[in-house]
């Protein structure tokens, strides 16, 4: 036996007698008390306006506009980023590249190539407006990791019907738990020096987020 | 910097002062003492305030203490559903039994590795297997990525608190580290400024260097994925721009579905640093094509955790998410700071679990650093008992001390006798208190308070003030009262 499956041996071992010397004391997985709240109380148009609200307290960038406002809202935040490189996931629908930057699409770039981009536009999978708190699944529409993590700027387009009030609620929204995800509350930020909260450490320095109202 | 002061800090509890005597310089450094408690003042605020506005803060905590509770109760199956699934996701799973042979498997994991250099997030769980410097002698040189790590490792310092891990250091210490040890000049003490400083300093190595270590906030049985919740981005960069992830987690870390992290999330941020959510949280499982480290080593931790599994008042402190809410509000924490606890595990949290998991031959006065008030139990997500633990700890001290043939030497001892003899009669408790009373007017300044004491009464004064007694006691009042109501 090695000594690698000797140790694993041991802690199974040594775990097993000790769970085995005590009674059993909690419960049972399905018996576990959740009465916590699961479904938010408000509604959507609230929970959309918290979302918002919550989204501009972490100073992150938030416009709304109409489904076929879309493609027009996303020019005009590019136009005043005042930045010309983009870096677009492979599956960001063609209507949202505005004409007159230079895209480059990932079909997987080394990082030293989204480095050099100025930003980024993705999808998101889900909105928890009581935390203000961006969902990315990493699909194709919402890309990779790295291409949300380098570029300095992110506009990430949320739809209104995609915003639910609570945590508990995006769980539930998830049919089957995502392999990749990453939930963005607000842009990268630091209160290691004092406590005085500083924006933008390492990841996106800006955060835009535009909030499309298919729901109205 | 504290070391210029309070030398350098030891976290291993094998080689640290006890408890009393490290505070003693530290009571001392009245700038470390103010920067400490700024910090706490801070976090404590912003949580009250994030905590009273959540109207099932309650049921949370009960659902976040049962959830960890049963996954402790459940470990073996949890390790073993979760290191399949791993594996099936193309991750690699070590058990390691203690802090040397985990040491050994990530050193031998960086060789394979060829590595030169490696990336770190911050992990209290390398810290306490003392990794860096097993990382060092093996002529890798470990960059610390977390602002405040990055604050620690340049400055030669050592963490004071398991989430701000350098809230002993303020602005100016930090502008003189920094540049000192990044070679800047004319740096100011803004903070915008400083971070700007620690963004550029990492940035080309967050490209450039293909391995990197994590540690863990959850194992999710269920999926096989780990979470890991920061602030900075760090964090993300670590996790994927390598070529190669090592993480590093204790194997309390489990919890039993994915779907549970809708609890442990919640109540996690809110205690941790007051804010509804922390900025980044990444989940991954195992090995994403084409997306990430395609290389992933996952290794379990025991170092101790089974031994606190089997004993049934210890076992909760396994249930920590290390929030280090305990630490803001306890009393003792709040003027001391981190360092005088001989451990990266300081606070309340870190006086039940460095006892327990050095198996308390060291740091025997640890369990005595508290004034047992609760305000830990209280605040803690997941319903710790600390105090319930303490004294459990005190009474195993306790045990240990009455075998040792020198104990009648120690002062104490006798005084306890005596107070024992005393205590059993209240007409020797009135004599005594009469003559005590007497006494301490020996002791006792003109400001009511009492500085200095000789002999056994030095070991309170030592390291506080006593409040002279009162020209009446409790009982005379009481008596006196009766008769006035007559």
């Amino acid at each position: 036996m090695t000594a690698a499956s000797t140790s694993r041996t041991q802690i199974l071992d040594r775990i097993r007698s000790a769970t085995k010397i005590l009674p059993q004391s909690a419960c049972a997985y399905a018996d576990l008390p959740r009465s916590y709240v699961r479904k938010g109380a408000q509604s959507h148009l609230a929970q959309v306006e918290l979302m918002i609200e919550r989204l501009r307290e972490y100073d992150a960038d938030v416009i709304e506009c109409k489904a076929q406002d879309l493609p027009a809202t996303i020019a005009a935040q590019l136009a005043s980023s005042g930045r010309h490189t983009f870096v677009a996931p492979e599956g960001l629908p063609a209507e949202w590249m505005a004409a007159g930057y230079d895209w480059k699409i990932d079909h997987g770039m080394e990082n030293a190539e989204v480095e050099l981009t100025e930003g980024v536009v993705t999808a998101a999978f889900a909105g928890v407006a009581d935390s203000g708190t961006i969902v990315l699944h990493h699909s194709s529409s919402e890309g990779r990791r790295v291409i949300s993590l380098l570029p300095d700027w992110h506009l990430c387009i949320l739809r209104a019907s995609q915003v639910v009030e609570t945590l508990p609620e995006y769980f539930d929204l998830c049919k089957q738990a995502p392999d990749l995800a990453t939930y963005i509350s607000g842009p990268s930020a630091t209160a290691d020096i004092e406590m005085t909260r500083i924006k933008g450490v390492h990841g996106p320095r800006f955060l835009n987020v535009i909030v499309v109202r298919d729901d109205s | 910097m504290s070391q210029a002061v309070a030398g350098h800090p030891i976290l291993d509890p094998v080689l640290a002062p006890t408890f009393p005597k490290a505070a003693l310089p530290i009571l001392r450094n009245a700038q470390l003492r103010k920067n400490v408690t700024h910090a706490t003042d801070v976090i404590q605020a912003k949580r009250a305030k994030l905590v009273a506005e959540k109207t099932d803060w309650q049921e949370l905590r009960s659902a976040a203490a049962e959830i960890r509770a049963h996954a402790l109760e459940n470990l073996g199956e949890y390790l073993e559903q979760f290191e399949a699934r791993c594996t099936a996701a193309g991750g690699t799973v070590h058990w390691a039994s203690d802090a040397a042979e985990a040491r050994q498997i990530i050193v031998d994991l960086l060789r394979e590795e060829k590595a030169s250099e490696v990336i770190k997030i911050k992990t209290m769980t390398s810290a306490e297997i003392q990794l860096n410097p097993a990382i060092e002698a093996a002529g890798i040189h470990a960059y610390e990525t977390d602002l405040a790590e990055i604050i620690l490792q340049l400055g030669e310092d050592e963490p004071s608190h398991i989430v701000v891990p350098a809230l002993h250091v303020n602005r100016s210490q930090v502008r003189e580290i920094f540049a000192r040890r990044m070679g800047i000049k004319d740096l100011s003490d803004d903070p915008q400024v400083l971070t700007g400083a620690a963004r550029n300093y990492l940035r080309q190595k967050f490209l450039k260097v293909p391995t990197a270590i994590s540690g863990a906030n959850f194992l999710v049985a269920e999926t096989g994925a780990v979470a890991v919740v920061e602030s900075e981005g760090n964090g993300r960069m670590c996790l994927t721009l390598p070529r190669t992830m090592i993480t590093l987690a204790g194997i309390d870390k489990v919890i039993p579905r994915f779907k549970d992290l809708e609890v442990m999330l919640q109540v996690l941020a809110r205690s941790a640093t007051g804010e509804r959510m922390n900025p980044y949280t990444s989940l991954w499982t195992g090995v994403t094509p084409g997306d990430g480290p395609q290389r992933f080593h996952v290794v379990l931790l025991d170092n101790g955790r089974t031994s606190i599994l089997a004993k049934p008042k210890e076992r909760q402190t396994l249930r920590c998410i290390r929030c280090a809410a305990c630490l803001n509000t306890c009393p003792v924490y709040r003027q001391t700071g981190g360092h005088a606890y001989g451990s990266v595990y300081a606070g309340p949290i870190g006086a039940i679990l460095t006892p327990q998991l050095m198996h308390l031959e060291h740091a025997q006065t640890l369990p005595f650093a508290s004034s047992l008030c609760a305000a830990c139990y209280e605040v803690c997500p997941v319903k710790i008992n600390i105090p319930e633990v303490l004294l459990e700890l005190r009474a195993q001290v306790v045990d240990q001390e009455r075998k040792q043939a020198d104990r009648f030497l120690d002062l104490m001892y006798w005084g306890l006798r005596i107070a024992n003899q005393i205590f059993v009669s209240a007409w020797r408790f009135r004599t005594a208190q009469w003559a005590g009373r007497i006494g301490l007017r020996f002791f006792t300044g003109k400001d009511g308070w009492i500085h200095w004491m000789p002999s056994l009464g030095a070991r309170w004064t030592v390291s506080r003030d006593l409040r002279g007694l009162p020209s009446q006691t409790f009982r005379q009042w009481w008596a006196a009262r009766a008769k006035e109501a007559k």
